[in-house]
């Protein structure tokens, strides 16, 4: 199961004065078993690549296939194809519209053209799935709900639909921390349970280390880098400084440390592994 | 700090604001909130979503006036319609998303938007345009398209604004939340520059706490409130009262107490890696 971009490239504004190219000759398998974050700088093309990837835009050249289907034309069975891929886009809670928490998120399984009972269905199902109580909120305005909320119902309008693949863009931006957990906490359970595969643009390196299987870097247009996000942090960190990146502070406490004399394994990648090692060298408990 | 005898940049006292939400419910969104900036200070508000930060922001240049309480800029009373015009001069703001920011075509012309709706004569506009680009690192792009730009160049520009226009006083609301890893390098350098180097006073909104660490305060908010206020170490080393409020203390504050639970001994107030790393050699 997965989705394939055979050699496409992107051009915006095709034969115009203005015409640029975006996307040069990708080539990608994305795992449904995989979460795949793509990081790359701003203009590096991620927005346009994920545009490809859920059939929003047609490559200009090359293919965009979903288990095998391409995802451009107007037949059935293309648009099908691209009903399997679902997307949140940046800061989602500003779509918003609906007067209740409830008409928003069952906007899209009406659209499908479902029965009432199967959009209540749908809708209560979608709720809970990103964690938000049916009986408490469902009749209120969404517009009164913290920013993770918000943003949590703007998702369960995209999980309404049932995709099989879903694609979120900067997920995290603009939240709390404890706002992030929940949203990541809810993104993980359509990951493992539901078995979603996941892609996400982040900015976020701790977002990408913390939750991604696999990392796909972009740089001006061009697969720069792919492989394990933590393989990538520890040995690729020149590479991914000079294309505009960083790395995650865990790998910047780790370098302190080892350059204060103490060593670290270069295997540590997250806060308690990183804390277990220090206690044994320091004697605590 | 040296600004002990000097008059607060910023002095509000009991600010509450009301307002309706869509649901007609009465929320309050600052609750008797009091807090004085000294003139040249580097303050990071933290909060979770919804504390009131944003909300106290809009009160600085007078975009929300106060239902209850006062806020003071520099003696002027930001309720006093007179002194709008003044009062927004002084206090310049910018906001999370870059795009939304830029007005003009070419990037001087952006910059001197501001000095021109107010009527500077053009000689001395062309001076404080291209002082402005300079403070914030910009002058060699000046001719070129803001839409061109990568986030963090237009967030300088949005800076530099705010300089043409005189503002001694900036006030940055998640100035960094929608850029990459370099633009947001760029421009906690160029905050750090401007509040050093050339003196602005510096209000800055921020969920990312390695960006707060160089204030010279850390305010945290809460439902409205302000919860409590110290120096960076203070503030982050209460790592677990952070958690407990949904926000998080930096990752070396976080290893420090940890290891300290488990009877390391480290001494107080390790919120960098490097005193970390110092500690612990």
């Amino acid at each position: 199961m997965s989705m394939e971009l055979e050699h496409v490239s992107f051009t915006y504004s095709k034969g115009t004065p203005y015409e640029k190219e975006v996307l040069h000759d990708i080539s990608l398998t994305i795992e449904k078993s995989d979460f795949t974050a793509i990081i790359g700088h701003t203009g590096s093309g991620k927005s346009t690549l994920i545009q490809n990837l859920n059939g929003l835009l047609h490559p200009t050249a090359g293919r965009a296939l979903i288990e095998g289907t391409d995802l451009a034309g107007k037949s059935p069975e293309a648009r099908a194809a691209r009903s399997k891929v679902g997307m949140v886009f940046q800061y989602p809670e500003h779509q918003l519209f609906a007067e209740t928490v409830y008409e928003d998120v069952a906007f899209g399984p009406r659209n499908l053209g479902l029965g009432e009972d199967e959009v209540e269905r749908r809708v209560r199902e979608a709720m809970a799935f990103v964690g938000l109580d049916y009986e408490a909120l469902a009749r209120r305005s969404p517009f009164n709900l913290s920013g993770g909320q918000m943003r949590r119902v703007a998702i369960a309008g995209v999980v309404s639909m049932q995709p099989e693949y879903l694609i979120l863009d900067e997920p995290s931006a603009g939240l709390d921390p404890g706002a992030r957990r929940d949203v990541f906490r809810e993104i993980l359970e359509l990951y493992r349970k539901r078995k979603m595969g996941m892609i996400m643009v982040t900015h976020s390196m701790e977002d990408a280390l913390q939750f991604a299987t696999r990392l796909i870097v972009l740089n001006d247009g061009r697969v720069f880098l792919d492989g394990k996000p933590a393989d990538l942090f520890r040995e690729r960190r020149q590479e991914l400084i000079r294309v505009g990146m960083d790395i995650p502070e865990i790998y910047k406490l780790a370098d302190a440390l080892r350059a204060a004399g103490i060593d670290i394994p270069e295997t540590i990648t997250d806060r308690a592994a990183l804390v277990k090692v220090l206690r044994r060298r320091k004697g605590g408990k | 700090m040296e600004t002990k005898n000097e008059r607060p940049f910023i002095e509000i006292t009991d600010l509450t604001h009301l307002y309706s939400d869509a649901e007609n419910h009465e929320v309050k969104a600052l609750d008797q909130v009091t807090l004085s900036v000294q003139p040249g200070e580097f303050v990071a508000i933290i909060g979770t979503n919804g504390s009131g930060k944003s909300t106290l922001a809009r009160h600085l240049n007078a975009l929300l006036l106060p239902t209850e309480g006062t806020v003071k800029i520099r003696d002027m009373d930001t309720l006093d319609e007179s002194r709008l015009w003044d009062i927004r001069q002084d206090v310049g703001m910018v906001f999370q998303n870059p795009d939304n920011q830029i007005v003009a075509a070419i990037v001087e012309e952006d910059v001197a938007f501001g000095p021109e709706n107010i009527g500077v004569p053009p000689a001395e506009i062309r001076e404080r345009v291209e002082k402005a680009l300079q403070a914030v690192g910009m002058t060699e792009y000046r001719m070129r398209a803001p839409h061109l730009l990568s986030g963090g160049q237009k967030q300088r520009v949005a800076i530099a604004g705010t300089l043409a226009l005189g503002s001694r006083c900036i006030v940055f609301d998640e100035p960094t939340a929608m850029l990459d890893p370099q633009g947001r390098q760029e421009i906690v350098r160029t905050v750090r520059t401007l509040n050093r180097e050339k003196g602005i006073t510096v209000l800055y909104i921020t969920h990312n706490m390695v960006e707060a660490i160089h204030a010279n305060r850390v305010v945290v908010m809460k439902k409205g409130k302000i919860l409590f206020q110290g120096t960076p170490k203070e503030v982050f080393s209460r790592v677990d009262e952070l958690e407990a409020l949904g926000l998080e203390a930096p990752l070396a504050a976080k290893v420090a107490s940890e290891l300290r639970k488990t009877g390391v001994p480290l001494p107080e107030g390790i919120i960098t890696n490097e005193e970390l790393a110092q500690a612990l050699a």
